[in-house]
């Protein structure tokens, strides 16, 4: 059972990495706003920005 | 120093000597440069001979702290009023510059631990994006310690406490809990000490208290305890987890509250064109001054409020008036900020910019209304400390109580009781149902000035309605039309075909006209097109020449005047009908009456206030037989005509002596004494005149079915208040006693205390589904009868 010392030690470790990618998203502005990235997926990059246009080309 | 203004040292003198001024928190900037008139320019506005400021405060998070902040301000010199904003955490101020300066009141505040920033549409956005984060990492930090020592916690409890792993899990639990107390629980503990060092508990104190005691006794009982002492690392980490959750959910909904209005300031545009001279020059609106020269093209928004010194055009200002027919605007004429500039190019003298603009106002409007505060929030503010202070004196005699059981089990008790506690929700009752009813209303057009006008309206006895404009449209529409030697319905669809060119609202009911009687304009062939603003147009239509406008303009277009037509003119003109006269090849062949027509909603909603047993009645300027013909339309009973503006009050004070509580609907300026008298004014429109100043809430999107909806908002707010109070209330009658009996572990308290906050916050956020909104009703086909109102046009040139 001693490498139960070597674990608790490394699980907090991993824990701390976790928090610091937290930090990281948070810093990165991906808490800031949380309905609009569900929204943006929803369209595409190439959608004509006019419906006129689709039909002429 | 410049913070060194006469009426600072008057502070320092009055603060008591024992109780050193605490050092600022960080602010960004040294607090003087606020005093530089250039700098106050940006944020700070006249207020009477004093000035006035929207302050953002970092560090709000709880009624005292409301409470706590208005009385340290408010006993300053030279402060004349503090009014704090929960809800957006915004702090609105008036002082005397004599007196006091603004990096005084800013120190002061600094004092009593609240950072403060003058408010800026911008600032605030970055501002919150910290104050979120920090305690998203707070958050973060406190769920990662808490998972762990669930673990640990798991172990102990299944044996390992008695096993030769307990040192090592001790061990861990501490060096969990330790850095979780420090960094997540900062805020606590921060909140706790200022508000013990300035007397002014707030709901941080039994907290901290909390998580100290029970963090105190388990480091003690590790090292020096021995085998039997318990160790409760988990709880603290578990209490001060829920907690920051709770705070951070709040937070979300707070900043969701303050969004409505910022959408509001965000739709004026924040770059002019600036003349110098000949030169053009684009710069931003906030370093425009009065009386700077700006141009605005066709098709752009108008940047500033200003007076129009060259060119003519015609404005779109559906967005502050909610009338979609743009407006002629020429030389000397006002237009506003946010409004879009359509055909011609001009330029404006500037009178006001950003917060100053009507749109400004109307932002400012539903600020202010969110920070307000209904008589019930006053005595919430008020009880807290003593709420608080009830709390550690229960804790302390929970405490002896159980001491004789055992220092461990009196140490939860007390501690439990302390957790349990929460007047956050009985603080939070109020404004945030007003928050959410302000930006509830703000979305749908209704803007409420104070919570007290939400809170009247829910109990009204009595509707009183102003005519024109308020019963009726505001509007012309065609009544009537005659011809002579032409055919009808070509003539017309040649008219239709002209005016549909003209941006004017006149035109706009002479192709409606046309229209309803199927009269399709587009297939005709315009030339040579001309139009003047506020007067008429002219064209060749089909290889004939027309003229359509005023009989002035006619005149001037060389059509000769054909005394036929004199009679009916006068029979329309003397009933207050505009007159519009068409002539084709120099010959006049046509004329329209136009007139005011009732509101499509008006029938619907006096039924509506019928059937819920409000007395109505009808008050208007106007003579006694159209004022009669209105009201006997609509199913009025009472009507009281030909009353002058200022009389228009004192009906209101008649009805109110006789002892009901009586709501005034109006628009103009003539109704503005009536608005200020009546005990909820109401007024419909543009929020740029008077009307808007002296009425509690403002219908601006120009439809009367909006005070059905304003009727249920105020009903359904009293009602969430009532509940979230009684909601507060239960929950602390239940839960002390039960603490108290030590039958609540400090973990249950901690889930328990934030989920009546959320219950009562998420009980407000339901105030928005509670009140169905109401859809415009499309305009009636044929059933209405285009009432022809004739009054009101001699209070309004239908010519603008």
């Amino acid at each position: 059972m001693e490498v139960i010392y070597f674990l608790i030690p490394l699980m907090i470790l991993l824990g701390l990495v976790m928090v610091g990618i937290l930090f990281w998203a948070a810093r990165s502005g991906q808490y800031d706003d949380l309905e609009g990235s569900a929204n943006r997926i929803l369209m595409d990059d190439d959608d004509p920005l006019l419906p006129d246009r689709e039909r002429r080309e | 120093m410049a913070i060194h203004a006469a009426g600072l040292e008057g502070f320092y003198a009055r603060m008591p000597s024992d109780r050193p001024l605490a050092p600022p928190p960080a602010q960004t900037e040294d607090p003087a440069i606020f005093d530089l008139a250039d700098v106050q320019a940006e944020f700070v506005r006249r207020d009477g001979d004093g000035l006035a400021a929207e302050l953002l405060v970092e560090g709000i998070h709880c009624a005292a702290c409301v409470w706590l902040i208005e009385r340290h301000l408010g006993q300053m010199p030279g402060v004349r009023g503090v009014q704090v904003n929960l809800a957006a955490r915004r702090l609105n101020v008036r002082w005397d510059p004599q007196r006091v300066a603004l990096s005084g009141l800013l120190e002061a505040l600094a004092g009593i631990g609240y950072a403060a920033l003058p408010y800026d549409v911008d600032a605030v956005e970055g501002r919150l994006q910290r104050t979120q984060r920090a305690r998203l990492y707070r958050l973060g930090f406190a769920a990662f310690a808490m998972m762990n020592l669930l673990w640990i916690s798991i172990a102990l409890y299944t044996g390992a406490d008695r096993g030769e792993h307990r040192d090592l899990l001790y061990w861990a639990g501490w060096a969990l809990a330790t850095p979780t107390l420090l960094y997540a629980g900062w805020p606590f503990l921060q909140g706790a000490w200022t508000g013990l060092r300035h007397a002014h508990p707030t709901m941080d104190l039994p907290i901290a208290i909390g998580a100290l005691a029970t963090y105190g006794y388990s480091t003690w009982a590790m090292f020096l305890g021995g085998p039997q002492a318990g160790v409760y690392f988990d709880t603290v980490v578990n209490f001060l987890f829920v907690i920051l959750v709770g705070r951070h959910l709040e937070g979300l909904s707070r900043r969701q509250a303050m969004s409505a209005t910022h959408r509001l300031m965000e739709l004026q545009p924040r770059i002019a064109t600036r003349l110098d001279g000949d030169a053009a020059q684009r710069v931003s609106v906030r370093s425009l001054r009065t009386d700077d020269r700006v141009l605005v093209r066709p098709g752009e928004q108008v940047p500033v409020d200003g007076v129009i010194l060259e060119g003519e055009t015609a404005v779109d200002e559906s967005l502050l008036s909610g009338e979609s027919t743009p407006r002629a605007r020429t030389s000397g004429e006002r237009v506003y900020a946010g409004t879009q500039n359509l055909d011609g190019a001009v330029t404006l003298a500037v009178e006001h910019t950003l917060a100053d603009t009507a749109l400004g106002r109307i932002a400012r409007l539903v600020e202010v209304a969110q920070g307000c505060k209904a008589p019930v929030q006053r005595l919430a503010d008020r009880i807290v400390p003593w709420f608080v202070t009830a709390t550690l004196g229960l804790a302390a005699l929970t405490f002896a109580a159980w001491i004789g059981q055992g220092f461990e089990i009196a140490l939860m008790a007390s501690v439990a009781v302390l957790i349990v506690t929460c007047p956050c929700a009985f603080g939070l009752a109020t404004p945030m149902a007003i928050a959410v009813a302000a930006g509830t209303g703000a979305r749908r057009g209704i803007l409420v000035k104070t919570g007290a006008a939400l809170e009247t309206l829910a109990g009204i006895d009595h509707v009183v309605f102003d005519k024109t404009g308020t019963l009726t449209r505001g509007r012309l529409t065609v009544v009537d039309s005659s011809w002579q030697g032409v055919d009808e319905g070509s003539a017309l669809a040649a008219v239709a075909a002209l005016e549909r060119r003209s941006e004017h609202g006149i035109g706009a009911a002479l192709v409606d006209y046309a229209k309803t009687h199927g009269q399709a304009a587009a297939a005709r062939t315009v030339e040579g097109f001309r139009a003047r603003p506020g007067r008429g147009i002219a064209g060749t239509v089909d290889g004939r020449a027309w003229v359509v406008g005023s009989p002035t303009w006619i005149a001037a277009e060389g059509v000769v005047h054909d005394p036929d037509w004199d009679a009916l003119r006068d029979t329309h003109e003397t009933r207050g009908r505009t007159v519009v006269i068409a002539a084709v090849d120099g010959r006049t062949v046509g004329l329209f009456a136009l007139a005011d027509r009732l509101r499509e909603d008006a029938r619907e909603v006096v039924a509506e206030l019928d059937a819920a047993g409000l007395g109505v009645t009808l008050l208007s300027g106007d003579r006694e037989a159209v004022a009669g013909a209105v009201a006997a339309e609509l199913g009025i009973e009472a009507v009281v005509a030909e009353v002058l503006p200022e009389d228009k009050a004192a009906v209101i004070a008649d009805l109110q002596a006789s002892g009901q509580r009586v709501a005034m609907v109006g628009d103009g300026v003539n109704d503005a004494p009536a608005l200020a008298q009546a005990d909820v004014g109401i007024a419909l429109g543009s929020g740029t005149d008077v009307s808007v100043e002296c009425a509690g809430i403002v219908l601006g999107r120009d439809r009367l079915g909006q005070l059905t909806e304003a009727r249920h908002l105020a009903a359904a707010t009293l009602r969430t208040v009532r509940q979230n109070i009684a909601l507060s209330i239960t929950y602390n009658l239940v839960m002390v006693p039960l603490a108290m009996l030590g039958m609540v572990t400090p973990l249950l308290a901690a889930l328990t205390m934030p989920l009546s906050s959320l219950a009562v916050i998420g009980n407000a956020a339901l105030l928005r589904r509670r009140v169905p909104e109401t859809l415009p009703t499309g305009p009636a086909a044929d059933g209405v009868e285009p009432t022809a109102v004739a009054a009101g046009h001699a209070e309004v040139s239908p010519w603008r």
